[in-house]
């Protein structure tokens, strides 16, 4: 798939400082869906680099290949890019390689916890259950409230595609779990 | 991410509007589930499924349209082709008259899909191995799904297993066409020859249907014509439906 | 397509900035969940009272007045049957949409109402309630859900004006109710709010494509929010002075707003979309108040509004039937994953679920009676009522009560009835749409308009 282009702005700034400048303000933009995370913190930000003609590029990649926020985020990054001052930005999607959970940083999974969201089980954690399923590697999140590890799976799929509704059984309450994938 | 020029050709372009077709067709069965599943975690994850199916179709729809080169985008290989030209299976058309059909029918083509993705990831071609790649990934869900009410239907209730076993035999002559022969653009690379999956893909799902308690019905009567624009007459019911607010009016944007 | 490039700001920025200082105030104010065992009515109430003054959260293992339980019940799973029932007027467009990019906005949009639906059924679960029973509930007529889904979404201008009208009506009347006391309702809220407003950014952008293309498609832009505006402005609820707000609703802080401030707070905020949507407001009144500082407006017609709530609506009986036919087609795969449940051993009490992790926990969700639990905290107290769960049988109910309504067995006595031997004083037979009565409006915030049918509980 070709990147959609999305080329903004009046010329500004060009070549390394402004990919400086368009970098620190791209990482800054949320994701829509998962707003206590930037871009840049869930990985969705792959590169800020400019370009020999002046051009910016910015990449990003999808979480999934059907995420309806991508559009929302690319808009986001245009304009973000446009009040850094950035006279030609590029936004270019790439596929591969594919996005996973495990470039969550420490201090991301720290702000999803805080926020009552789940995040992925670490594949080393040792307090993760597994659970009995066809699919390997899913386990069971910790109450991201109590932290109990009596949890249990309501919905495999969630609200928006990269998560999936669990409860705890220790407080009760109901909670995202953003999917390892 | 744009791909090397000499791996492709006309023949690329079919063998992607193939998967793409496949996918889209796939995902407005899918989602014709909304508020209809039995339940309502079934709900979500149906229309989880269709939005992942969607996504695939509308990367590989735009990717199939720069590589025909005449400035059709996603949306006008979608909406503005007739049923002729449309490449896609007669599996992913048929109507999802139950619960139990829809299961079958995400059962095989998942298992097909996740076997051909994963082949394809190893392309040649880097932006249909890119797709490729981030598709198997989300086919494998799609599968695991199908796998769950696979077991629970046919071996569940009576009744449950009585519209299973329906639903596999009404379903399961339209598998063949999924493996015709005919070997995919050299940009596809070997992985990727529907005919060799046959057999891992018979493997995977006969187990599936003997751990559900279902028979594998016999191979027979062997439906085709998708793959060269003959389809269903269901089909055309679902592109008048699916095409119309665009072909009502031409050239908007929307 | 270029989603979104050059539409300006929204001006619910504000909004979010308010949610935002809800979960602050979330944040700052939990401790770990309580881990008191169950306290008697004295000293729960006491409790209770101080958590309520002190602006605190009350949590499910929290005593609390049996008013309270039932009164969250109710409205938590009246906003849970709106979550559902609200996906049928927008899923009428999936098959047909435009593009492909706005079929998967869409169907990502069914999708969160869905999940925002099962996150709400599972908050009300809490209280001690099953799905089972408030969905009979709402197929009955019983529960209600928001009139405005009781409108036909006739052109695919619809599905944007619903978007940007009564999603964002929602969301002015959700972020008003973030701070509600129940802490699994408020933390509920706080999310739902925060993906609700990217739906209610794309329905925006929907029209506003419309107002930037032809002819025909800003007819069907203006036509859509013609149709839209006021049952809009409805969901809002009765006006202030036919509406009580009584001593109680206050003090137990699950209301914060009246009907009529959102209201005008809803108009004001439009007013400016509309100028760059480039649609009329169907309202010739409709005229900015310097002196008020706000818009002056007609409200709308409350008569109506009466009517499709009492299922006089244009669609009402179309919604229900829609919802029953999914829910009685289903029965049977539903019926088969609770048999393989039980074939399989897997059960509500393995430690771990199963693959299908719902399908797991069906046995508990097919049709079990409900059982009334009362229980003794301790010695010398009388049994109080706790709640109800569904069981299949005295001696599940039991066990269920015990996980459900105390956290460690010891000396602590517990009794279930089936609910179907329970003979109760008829419930109050007043007008409850625009007089409820005073013990009973707090169950009314203003989100839900409607009026409560038979006590259940």
């Amino acid at each position: 798939m070709t990147a959609p282009r999305t080329v903004v702005g009046d010329t500004v700034v060009r070549g390394q400082a402004a990919a400086e400048r368009v970098r620190s303000a791209v990482a800054a933009v949320r994701d829509p869906e998962i707003r206590v995370l930037t871009i840049e913190e869930l990985g969705i930000l792959r590169d800020v680099s400019a370009e020999d003609d002046g051009r910016v590029v910015v990449t990003i990649t999808p979480t999934f290949l059907g995420c309806p926020a991508m559009d929302v985020i690319r808009a986001d990054v245009a304009a973000a890019a446009r009040d850094a001052g950035c006279a030609e930005v590029e936004i270019v999607t790439v596929l591969s390689p594919p996005w996973t959970t495990d470039w969550l940083s420490d201090a991301a999974r720290a702000k999803l916890a805080a926020a009552g969201i789940a995040p992925p089980v670490r594949r080393d954690d040792p307090g993760g259950r597994t659970l009995p399923l066809l699919m390997p590697a899913l386990r069971a999140p910790r109450c991201p409230r109590c932290g109990s590890a009596a949890t249990a799976e309501i919905a495999r799929a969630g609200s928006t595609a990269c998560k999936a509704l669990w409860r705890c059984d220790a407080c009760r309450q109901p909670f995202d779990h953003v999917k390892d994938h | 991410m744009t791909a090397p020029m000499t791996t492709t050709g006309p023949d690329l372009r079919d063998y992607v509007l193939r998967l793409g077709d496949d996918a889209l067709v796939a995902a407005q069965r899918v989602a014709g589930w909304c508020t209809r599943a039995p339940q309502f975690e079934e709900d979500v994850a149906l229309a989880n499924i269709a939005l992942d199916l969607l996504g695939q179709a509308r990367a590989l729809l735009t990717y199939a349209g720069e590589l025909e080169g005449l400035g059709r985008d996603e949306d006008a290989l979608a909406f503005g082709r007739d049923e002729h030209e449309f490449r896609n299976v007669q599996l992913v058309e048929l109507p999802d008259d139950d619960f139990a059909t829809a299961i079958a029918k995400m059962l095989f083509f998942g298992v097909y899909q996740r076997l051909l993705y994963t082949g394809l990831s190893r392309a040649a071609d880097p932006t249909l191995a890119g797709i490729a790649a981030k598709a198997a990934k989300e086919t494998a869900y799609h599968v695991d799904h199908a796998v769950s009410w696979t077991l629970r239907l046919g071996d569940g209730t009576a009744e449950s297993h009585r519209r299973m076993q329906a639903a596999v035999d009404h379903v399961w002559p339209y598998t063949h066409e999924l493996f015709e022969p005919g070997p995919p653009p050299a940009a596809a690379g070997p992985g990727a020859d529907p005919a060799a999956l046959r057999g891992p893909w018979c493997r995977e799902v006969e187990q599936v249907l003997a751990e559900a308690t279902l028979r594998r019905p016999e191979d027979g009567w062997a439906p085709t014509g998708g793959r060269s624009g003959v389809h269903t007459e269901a089909f055309g019911h679902l592109l008048a439906e699916m095409q119309y607010v665009y072909r009502a009016h031409p050239g908007a944007r929307w | 397509m270029e989603l979104l490039d050059g539409v300006p700001p929204l001006g619910t920025e504000e909004l979010l900035a308010e949610v935002d200082a809800a979960e602050r105030e979330l944040a700052a104010g939990e401790g770990p969940p309580a881990g008191t065992a169950p306290a008697g009515d004295e000293e729960g109430a006491a409790r209770f009272e101080a958590l309520i003054a002190a602006d605190g959260k009350i949590e499910p293992r929290d005593w609390m007045p049996d008013g309270y339980r039932r009164s969250l019940i109710r409205q938590i799973a009246q906003h849970a049957h709106s979550e559902i029932m609200g996906m049928q007027p927008e899923t009428n467009w999936i098959s047909r949409a435009p593009s492909l990019a706005r079929k998967a906005i869409l169907i990502a949009k069914v999708q969160d109402e869905a999940g925002h639906g099962l996150y709400l059924y599972s908050v009300a679960e809490s209280l001690g309630v099953s799905r089972e029973w408030m969905l009979d509930e709402l197929h009955a007529g019983r529960q209600k859900y928001l009139s405005f889904i009781n409108y036909p979404t006739l052109t695919w201008a619809d599905v944007g004006a619903l978007a940007w009208l009564t999603d964002g009506a929602a969301v002015v009347n959700q972020v008003s109710l973030c701070r509600t006391s129940y802490g699994p309702y408020a933390r509920a809220l706080v999310r739902i709010c925060k993906e609700e407003s990217f739906h209610h950014r794309q329905g925006f952008d929907l029209l506003y494509a419309l107002s930037r293309g032809t002819p025909e498609q800003r007819a069907m832009l203006q036509a859509a929010v013609d149709r839209w505006w006021y049952p809009a402005l409805a969901m809002f609820g009765p006006p202030d002075h036919m509406s009580t707000h009584s001593a109680q609703s206050l003090a137990w802080r699950i209301k914060r707003a009246t009907n009529d401030e959102l209201r005008q707070r809803f108009v004001d905020i439009c007013v400016p979309q509309a100028r760059v949507l480039g649609v009329t407001l169907p309202d010739p009144a409709l005229r900015w108040n310097a002196e008020r500082g706000h818009h002056d407006f007609t409200p709308p017609d409350f008569e109506e509004l009466k009517r499709v709530v009492a299922g006089n609506g244009p669609c009402n009986r179309q919604r229900l039937a829609h919802r029953r036919r999914a829910h009685e087609d289903g029965a049977w795969v539903r019926e088969a994953a609770a048999a393989y449940a039980a074939k399989h051993g897997e059960s509500r009490e393995a430690a771990e679920p199963a693959p299908a992790g719902e399908a797991a926990r069906a046995p508990e969700r097919t049709d079990w009676p409900l059982w009334e639990v009362f229980v003794r905290p301790r010695r010398g107290l009388a049994h109080s009522h706790a709640g109800g769960l569904h069981a299949p049988d005295a001696a599940m109910a039991l066990r269920n009560a015990r996980d459900l309504y105390t956290r460690r067995g010891e000396g602590v006595s517990i009794w279930v009835l089936p609910a179907a031997g329970i003979t109760a004083s008829s419930p109050d037979e007043k007008d409850a749409f625009f007089d409820p009565a005073g013990d009973k409006v707090y169950r009314h915030p203003s989100f839900f308009e409607l009026p409560e049918g038979v006590e259940h509980l």
